[in-house]
């Protein structure tokens, strides 16, 4: 009999032990299927949010340059509330800059639009069609489901993929928008980019939107297109000096903050971000399988106690200790197992329904990431914590004398 | 001389109760030579169970030496010790001792695993053996299914399963009504008369120390008396 045939038989004895103590064993092995289902649903659900969020990042644009006011994260944040603004002034001296060949404003404002009778709060943004068409299009990925782009000085607007669904329900091309008395009409429905709020905008040429907001100066970004012939970071760095000598020049400010940022940065933050969720979630998840874990050891340590005997036989007629210690380990790994496949199917059931969920609301962005990794990754690990929640029992079971074991009466 | 299958040199067990020491075998010296029938008496308390530990090398003598074919077991690895042993002794129990979750022919299949049979010459093996101890309709029961005697019978076929060269018995008939413990005597001494198996039992049941060819009397942890079966020893069937 070889190695394996050798297994083979220590699993049947295993499997043997397990089934005569089917309820305790199943019991053991849901404790493992919680904690892997909450490892793979989890992680797989993350990954997949990660995903599209990266895909919306990869739509800004690799070579675009976005201009923000705010130094560090806390200060975007403030910037993204409006409460700090980049100056005509400010986007005059990025204008001026090396390597810059076009600077598109994205002021973005509030306020209430009406159509056919019912008035909502809609999101405005403001763009210069002339300049930016090309930007929007070719550099951002922007693309119309229903018309086209509009042209200069017509009064004509785009409007996300969510407005002609949720804000007024069957506006399209050609239907009329009345924001603060002026009248627009919709030129295009724009494809959607996969965000709520990218989604929900009405994007004005760059003159409107100032007439019907008011606001005469000031915009929460700036989007540059660097000349291709300079490298992208030295186009940051030029803009980063830039504005700090006129700011400081100009408004004797001690330490401007804004931040000039790249596509690349903007993934890198979102992976940074999206690391450290992983990492949490993982972390909660983890706990459960540990709990999954010492219940293994429970199962087993209770079986030791309950099998002396049999483990005595077993070393009377002929057992090596490394049989015992086998069988007992083939037992822990086999609840392992079984709780690790029974816990990726569920996880993996479970991510696959959200993401369907998703798929039929649209407010709903997520997608599930599974790929196999991430299942063999789910039974190599809760593998590897029956048979290290086993090893303790099993080696107590090795160990005993025969003489000590026969002898004991439970 | 025959090499002797085990052999003990002036050994010793004491056990450390508290601050008691217990004398449970004191100085003994005894060979078991192939082929014979041996039995071991003694009251309770006398050292036999102890002795029988120490004779299947189940247990190490705290002084002394003990001697499997000639191996002494204090010099082998505890697998070494549990392969040879495995190979040359097979073990009857009071209280049966086969495992409940495997079948009649499995529990006496597990000694033969452990030897690295295979699997169709272990369940042949053991079916002929089954067959032997008159369990052919029981092959493929449970423990559960079966009568203390046929519980005894399994463990004896598995006892055989190696083909040892010893078989020890610890009151193989104390759980047993007298009928079905005569019936477990034939059966070992079947095996010792028409294969030659060496045979050693403990008992303090005179009626199956009259199957044995030889009396070894134990008390207080010391070999009182060793004797041939004679007349004078011989109690009433």
């Amino acid at each position: 009999m070889n190695f394996m045939e050798k297994i083979g038989e220590y699993f049947r004895l295993a499997l043997r032990n397990l089934k005569s103590r089917h309820l305790r064993s199943w019991l053991t092995i849901f404790g493992i299927i919680i904690g892997v289902f909450l490892i793979i649903a989890l992680i797989s659900l993350s990954e997949g949010m990660k995903k599209s969020l990266m895909m919306q990042l990869r739509m800004l644009g690799g070579d675009l340059i976005f201009v923000m006011p705010g130094g560090e994260l806390g200060d975007m944040m403030m910037a993204f509330l409006g409460g700090m603004e980049l100056s005509d002034a400010d986007i005059r001296t990025i204008e001026r800059v090396r390597g810059v060949e076009t600077v598109v404003v994205f002021p973005y404002a509030a306020e209430v639009a009406r159509h056919e009778g019912t008035a909502k709060v809609t999101f405005l943004v403001g763009i210069a069609w002339d300049k930016a068409a090309s930007i929007l299009k070719e550099d951002m990925g922007y693309q119309t489901t229903e018309g086209g782009f509009p042209r200069s000085g017509k009064r004509e607007i785009l409007i996300g993929s969510l407005v002609p669904k949720e804000i007024f329900p069957g506006i399209g091309v050609g239907d009329n928008l009345v924001i603060k008395g002026r009248k627009f009409t919709v030129s295009g429905v724009l494809m959607s980019v996969g965000s709520k709020q990218d989604d929900s905008m009405i994007i004005l040429d760059l003159d409107d939107f100032r007439a019907v907001t008011g606001k005469r100066e000031g915009v929460q970004m700036a989007v540059v297109k660097p000349n291709p012939d300079f490298d992208v970071k030295t186009v940051v760095k030029n803009i980063e000096t830039a504005l700090e000598e006129t700011r400081k020049r100009r408004m004797k400010e001690d330490a401007p903050a804004f931040s000039v940022i790249t596509g690349e940065t903007w993934s890198g933050l979102v992976e940074n971000i999206m690391g450290i969720v992983q990492i949490v979630i993982l972390a909660f998840a983890s706990i459960a399988l540990i709990v999954g874990g010492i219940g293994i050891m429970n199962t087993m340590y209770t079986s030791v106690r309950e099998r002396t005997r049999e483990i005595g036989i077993m070393k009377a007629v002929g057992a090596k200790n490394s049989a015992v210690l086998t069988i007992f380990l083939i037992e822990s790994g086999i609840i392992g197992i079984v709780g690790g496949l029974g816990g990726t199917l569920l996880g993996i059931i479970l991510a696959k329904s959200v993401e369907v969920y998703g798929q039929a609301h649209p407010m709903f962005y997520i997608t599930a990431s599974v790929d196999p990794g991430l299942i063999i990754f789910g039974l190599v690990f809760s593998l590897f914590v029956g048979c290290l929640s086993g090893f303790f029992p099993a080696r107590r079971a090795a160990n005993l004398k025969p003489v000590d074991a026969l002898r004991r009466f439970e | 001389m025959i090499k002797a299958i085990i052999k003990l040199e002036n050994v010793w067990k004491i056990y450390q109760l508290d601050k008691v020491e217990l004398l449970a075998l004191r100085g003994i010296d005894l060979e078991i030579a192939p082929g014979g029938f041996v039995s071991i008496m003694g009251p309770s308390g006398s050292g036999k169970s102890t002795l029988l530990n120490m004779i299947g090398c189940l247990d190490v003598p705290t002084k002394g030496r003990v001697f499997l074919k000639g191996k002494d077991i204090a010099r082998l690895s505890e697998d070494e010790l549990a392969f040879l042993r495995g190979k040359t002794i097979g073990f009857v129990f009071q209280e049966f001792n086969i495992l409940p979750n495997l079948t009649a022919l499995e529990n006496v299949t597990l000694p033969m695993i452990f030897q690295g049979a295979s699997l169709t010459e272990r369940e042949k093996r053991a079916r002929e053996l089954l067959i032997s101890v008159g369990l052919k309709d029981r092959i493929s029961h449970q423990p559960a299914e079966l009568s203390a005697g046929e519980r005894q019978r399994v463990a004896i076929a598995r006892a055989f399963g190696n083909d040892p060269e010893l078989v020890i018995a610890d009151e193989p008939t104390g759980n047993l009504d007298s009928a079905t413990g005569k019936k477990i005597m034939e059966i070992l001494a079947n095996f010792h008369k028409k294969q030659g198996k060496t045979i050693m039992v403990v008992t303090h049941d005179p009626n199956i120390a009259n199957y044995s060819e030889k009396i070894i009397n134990i008390q207080d942890g010391q070999i009182v008396a060793d004797h041939q079966k004679t007349k004078q020893t011989l109690w009433p069937k």
